[in-house]
């Protein structure tokens, strides 16, 4: 829900962008019309109540056996972008429930550029040269279950290339590195497409980048930074960017370069429902009660598999008895 | 007691390591349409009783269909 809720806070970038925006979900009406008004939600959250369209997808988690409480029939979260014509241009599935993206990456994958917003925490460092690096936190605070990007733009006078991989020993291709403290997870660097720079005299094509270039680096929070189940035990954290280059014309380079950025970047909590498995953790826990929609959730999964409903119940007392051993023996 | 176990990914959530909720996307599970198909068309109701059409009501936008586990828990 954090996710329907931040999507929400980005609804608007959405609309100026011409992007419809549709979440699915095996949940009932009634839920769905209370949650929409407790957080203003615009766009059409649907309801899929017995995962029919979730089948159709192929994405029905299928771990979670029938009667396994309230959990069967939910899918495997993720989202899908498409093009004009309803096709898919990019999806994002993770291995965790827990790394979701939140709308500044949707609308860029739905646009096929990074559109950074203005006032999101950055650094900046511009030349003699005049070539323009900056570092930015995209995407909004960190928060649990949150994906962000830190992304590096250059902005290279007309005439000037850097250059991608991979290049001849002696020359420097880009490269970015991003370190945070412990429990930020840093991803694989995504760099842009490169353009092939053709150079006659030396026999040589060379993967280049000119004009803006944006070099992403996917982040998120793990349990030792933020935790869903306690308060933010601190409010900003540092992030540090460093980026090596050496930009040259068609006929000279110059020195390679390397600047570090900090960014300072906000913590926050989530939104979470007022449900007994999320009270008292520190998180935004006050503005939607989902108690009586889990007790309709729950009676209407036990109807469809009464016995493995029984089956669940002993599996949980025995997941939970396993845990609070190993609670004890730490 | 508040269970609150860290998982083999890194993980924190208020159900014990093992629990389904917690079960994340195997590797070979399937992630549905790839990209280059167009999404398969489906009707459903909105939270207010009215159907949509999914592209009939796209359009000709663009689209984010987000599937989440659900707004009750």
């Amino acid at each position: 829900m954090t996710q329907l809720v931040e999507l929400q806070e980005g609804y608007n970038k959405f609309q100026e962008q011409g992007i419809k925006l549709y979440a699915i979900s095996y949940d009932d009406q009634e839920v769905l019309r209370d949650f929409a008004q407790s957080y203003g939600i615009e766009y059409p959250l649907l309801s899929d109540m017995d995962s029919a369209v979730i089948k159709q997808f192929g994405i029905l988690n299928t771990q979670i056996q029938p009667g396994d409480a309230v959990l069967y029939g939910i899918p495997y979260p993720g989202t899908y972008i498409t093009d004009e014509d309803g096709v898919v241009i990019q999806k994002f599935f993770h291995d965790t429930y827990k790394r979701r993206e939140g709308p500044e990456l949707l609308i860029d994958a739905a646009l096929g550029r990074v559109v950074l917003d203005d006032s999101a925490p950055a650094a900046s460092e511009t030349d003699d040269e005049g070539i323009k690096v900056s570092a930015t936190l995209h995407g909004g605070a960190i928060k649990q279950g949150a994906q962000r990007e830190i992304i590096v733009r250059f902005e290279l006078p007309e005439g000037l290339h850097i250059y991608g991989q991979p290049v001849p020993d002696g020359m420097i291709p880009t490269t970015v590195t991003v370190s945070g403290p412990e429990g930020l997870a840093v991803e694989e660097t995504i760099f842009p497409p490169t353009e092939q720079l053709r150079l006659e005299s030396l026999d040589l094509d060379l993967p280049v980048w000119s004009g803006q270039v944006d070099i992403r680096v996917p982040i998120y929070a793990l349990s030792a930074l933020q935790s869903e189940c306690r308060p933010l035990d601190q409010d900003e954290i540092d992030i540090e960017v460093a980026v090596r280059y050496q930009a040259c014309d068609d006929n000279v380079c110059l020195l390679p370069k390397s600047e570090s950025f900090t960014i300072t970047a906000p913590l926050e909590t989530i939104h979470v429902q007022s449900i007994d498995l999320h009270m008292g953790h520190g998180q935004k826990e006050a503005t939607f009660d989902g108690t009586p929609h889990l007790r309709r959730l729950l009676i209407r999964k036990i109807r469809q598999s009464p016995l493995g409903f029984v089956r669940y119940i002993f599996k949980e007392m025995g997941l939970r008895r396993a845990a609070r051993k190993r609670a004890v023996s730490d | 007691m508040a269970i609150a176990e860290t998982d083999e990914l890194g993980f924190e959530a208020p159900a014990p390591v093992g629990h389904p909720g917690r079960a994340g996307l195997p590797a070979s599970a399937s992630t549905g349409p790839e990209i280059g198909e167009r999404l398969p068309d489906f009707a459903l109701p909105d939270a207010f009783g009215n159907t949509v059409r999914f592209h009939e009501h796209r359009g000709a936008s663009k689209s984010a269909v987000v599937f989440y586990r659900s707004a009750v828990w």
